[in-house]
């Protein structure tokens, strides 16, 4: 009898279920509990410290293009090649001046033109008008920009120079480096005489130092016609935006 | 016990033995003891701190950013009590070599000593100065910031004079009780010269009038340097080898997040801190993503691509360019981008968007932004006009996506290349031919040589004026 009341008192403590320490809550019909509750949260925070890294990213490389700008304006071409990513594929390219590869030769090529400031030249460059979209795993990223270029020698007729640029950049070793610089010319054109009545075409390659690449799109600058093709789409239908060339029709 | 009673024991611990596995088959969750959560909830309250601070670096920035385009917008129109407001009160003023101006009652003499002791532009005056291109460095400490900015002058007075103009900002920020202030404000000015003959025609001479004061410096000038043509380079805050290594959030374990007030003891105080901070995050993406919609305007209105810019159009929105009226609705908005004309060769169309003032609002679901439009047209061979202006746009978040609600752009001035803003003002643009507006243009005013300040949808950052 005494193993019987044994065996009874095994039985109900297996069949005993334990009081859960808190209340369950309701989520989406279904009760999960505190532990389960947290987990998500765990979840939801490692997904916003993402996000705050993209983030972030976005002003090293706003903060990395302005360098550019400013140290281009003063001439500084040793400073502005620092900016570029070290790897041999880093380019360079203006105008229909052709493509300079890997840190060196970009940084030769601001010297001898880029950034090169004579005695008495001025090459105002502010960079403005930032769409940057930076790659979801935070190790690439896509900017285009403008420019409005104050330029000349003293005494001589002024230039204004106006374009976008679109860039790409890299990041190496937890910095933000600039991968790709492609700065288009929309327009060139007299100061004295204004763009209408006097303009340039488009820079061609230096005849003192070849690109290593010839120009990667052929176009040309204002009076012509040409849309510089936008790394990203439409940010609210989605679709591709571009402009056939020569446009057609549409003029009401 | 009788053999009855033991056998009815006996059949339910038989029950119980068979029984029991297939309850835990039907219940897998059969919860364990409740597991001690707590050092997993100060986890989480570790990485929230964490998160925050970080994303706290970042509001600064935008804070810094959008104060010093601030002081830009109520310069252009010699708001100076506004001005006044945005300086800590042991700041101080240096305008080109026209020497220090310490303190804010120096600093008020100094502004009104610019326009005759009085505040406000009077007909005929144009004082715009373009803040552009921001290179801002954080403190270590949260408290302190620096910035280089590059400035575009475009002033004059109507009928007399038209100058163009550059410079660089060097200035310092300081944060007191929680709101981002200017310590020091230091414009070395590159060229100041008269439209007519442009910037490679300046002096030192020319140069040196621009922001002369009737007022007496306090101290001499800081640095003593030759503006262009000399070359002078304003010393830069940053490290040039060192500069581009530079993170908004300092690695350093010194100045790590502060240790999380209000920690979390339950999961519910815990979701309550993380939807905080979720919010917090988005009012951040948004700030991005609405300088990338404003600036796609901007590149999509310079080729008059009237599907890509009209698209970036909530389905009701409303636009107001000019003194052409109000147009009520996308397909309106459409038709109106398409009056503009099409891309061809021969002609510029360019419509930079400046300086942008971004503020989202408390729940993130809508956004308002001040910019600037400055515009080059041309038509080869026959004529060229510059634009200025500014835009106060709407903007509301449709599903995840952001759009525009409303766009007002304002005239300050349009005038032919050959004259200037300072001998040529068009009038206010009226409808266009064969296209009447849904509504008249909702603001009265008259463009440059009058003084009209767009409304601001924003108050001073710093006095809520």
């Amino acid at each position: 009898m005494r193993s019987c009341l044994a065996a009874c008192l095994a039985a109900a403590a297996l069949l005993y279920q334990p009081a859960r320490a808190a209340e369950p809550i309701v989520t989406d019909s279904r009760l999960i509990t505190e532990e389960r509750r947290v987990q998500i949260l765990e979840a939801k925070l490692a997904s916003l410290q993402r996000e705050i890294d993209l983030i972030e990213d976005r002003k090293a490389i706003e903060r990395l293009q302005q360098l550019w700008g400013h140290y281009v304006s003063e001439g500084m071409a040793h400073e502005a090649a620092l900016l570029f990513s070290a790897g041999p594929a880093a380019s360079i390219e203006y105008a229909q001046q052709g493509v300079y590869l890997g840190r060196a030769r970009i940084e030769a090529f601001l010297k001898a033109g880029g950034a090169r400031l004579q005695p008495g030249e001025l090459r105002e460059t502010p960079v403005m008008q930032a769409v940057v979209h930076v790659a979801p795993d935070g190790r690439t990223a896509k900017g285009r920009w403008r420019s409005l270029v104050m330029g000349g020698v003293q005494g001589q007729d002024g230039r204004w120079e106006e374009g976008p640029y679109e860039n790409e950049y890299v990041k190496e070793g937890g910095v933000w480096k600039i991968s790709r610089l492609h700065w288009y010319t929309t327009m060139s054109g007299s100061y004295d005489k204004g763009w209408h009545r006097q303009s340039y075409p488009a820079a061609g390659p230096l005849a003192n130092l070849p690109p290593d690449l010839p120009p990667s799109e052929r176009y040309q600058s204002f009076p012509s016609f040409f849309l510089p093709p936008f790394h990203y789409l439409n940010p609210v239908s989605g679709q591709p935006v571009a402009w056939d060339y020569p446009p057609t029709g549409s003029t009401p | 016990m009788s053999a009855r009673t033991f056998c009815q024991v006996a059949a339910l611990w038989l029950a119980a033995v068979i029984i029991q596995p297939a309850l835990a088959a039907q219940a897998p969750n059969a919860p364990p003891p409740a597991p001690d959560l707590a050092p997993r909830l100060a986890r989480a309250a570790d990485r929230i701190a964490s998160i925050d601070a970080q994303a706290s670096r970042v509001e600064d920035y935008n804070a810094l950013r959008n104060l010093q385009q601030i002081y830009g917008y109520y310069y252009d129109e010699a708001q100076w009590e506004q001005v006044l407001d945005l300086f800590a009160d042991d700041a101080s003023v240096e305008v080109g070599l026209n020497g220090v101006y310490a303190g804010k009652a120096s600093i008020r003499r100094y502004y009104y000593g610019l326009t005759a002791g009085k505040q406000g532009l009077v007909q005929g005056q144009l004082n715009n100065q373009l803040q552009l291109s921001p290179v801002i460095t954080l403190g270590p400490d949260g408290q302190r910031a620096q910035a280089r900015w590059r400035v575009v002058m475009q002033d004059g007075v109507f009928n007399q004079s038209a100058n163009w103009g550059a410079g660089i900002y060097e200035n310092e920020y300081v944060k007191q009780n929680g709101v981002w202030k200017i310590a020091r404000l230091h414009l070395y000015v590159r060229f100041y010269s008269p439209y007519e003959s442009g910037w490679t025609r300046a002096t030192a001479a020319l140069n040196e009038r621009y922001g002369k004061s009737t007022a007496k410096a306090d101290r001499p000038p800081t640095q003593r340097y030759e503006t262009w043509p000399a070359r002078y380079t304003a010393p830069m805050h940053y490290e040039a080898t060192t500069s581009d290594r530079y993170r908004l959030a300092p690695p350093d374990s010194a100045h790590a997040a502060p240790p999380p007030q209000n920690a979390p003891r339950t999961a519910a105080q815990l979701e309550a801190q993380v939807r905080a901070l979720d919010l917090k995050l988005r009012r951040l993406h948004a700030v991005d993503e609405l300088e990338n919609l404003e600036s796609s305007y901007g590149y999509y209105a310079d080729m008059s691509m009237q599907d890509a810019t009209s698209a970036l159009f909530a389905e009701n929105a409303t636009l107001e360019i000019l003194g052409r009226g109000v147009f009520i609705g996308r397909d309106r908005i459409y038709e109106y981008m398409r009056r503009l004309g099409a891309p061809t060769d021969g002609r510029l169309f360019t419509h930079m968007q400046l300086q942008p003032v971004i503020d989202v609002s408390a729940d993130g679901n809508t956004a308002s932004i001040r910019a600037r439009l400055f515009e080059m047209f041309g038509v080869n061979g026959s004529q060229a006009q510059w634009a200025e202006g500014t835009y106060e746009n709407r903007f509301v978040l449709d599903n995840g996506v952001w759009k525009y609600q409303s766009l007002n752009g304002y005239q300050t001035f349009y005038t032919f290349y050959e004259q200037g803003w300072g001998k040529h003002s068009v009038p206010l643009m009226t409808y266009f031919p064969g296209y009447p507006p849904d509504l008249p243009h909702s603001v009265e005013y008259e463009p440059f040589p009058a003084v009209f300040i767009a409304p601001y949808h924003f108050r001073n950052p710093v006095s809520g004026r």
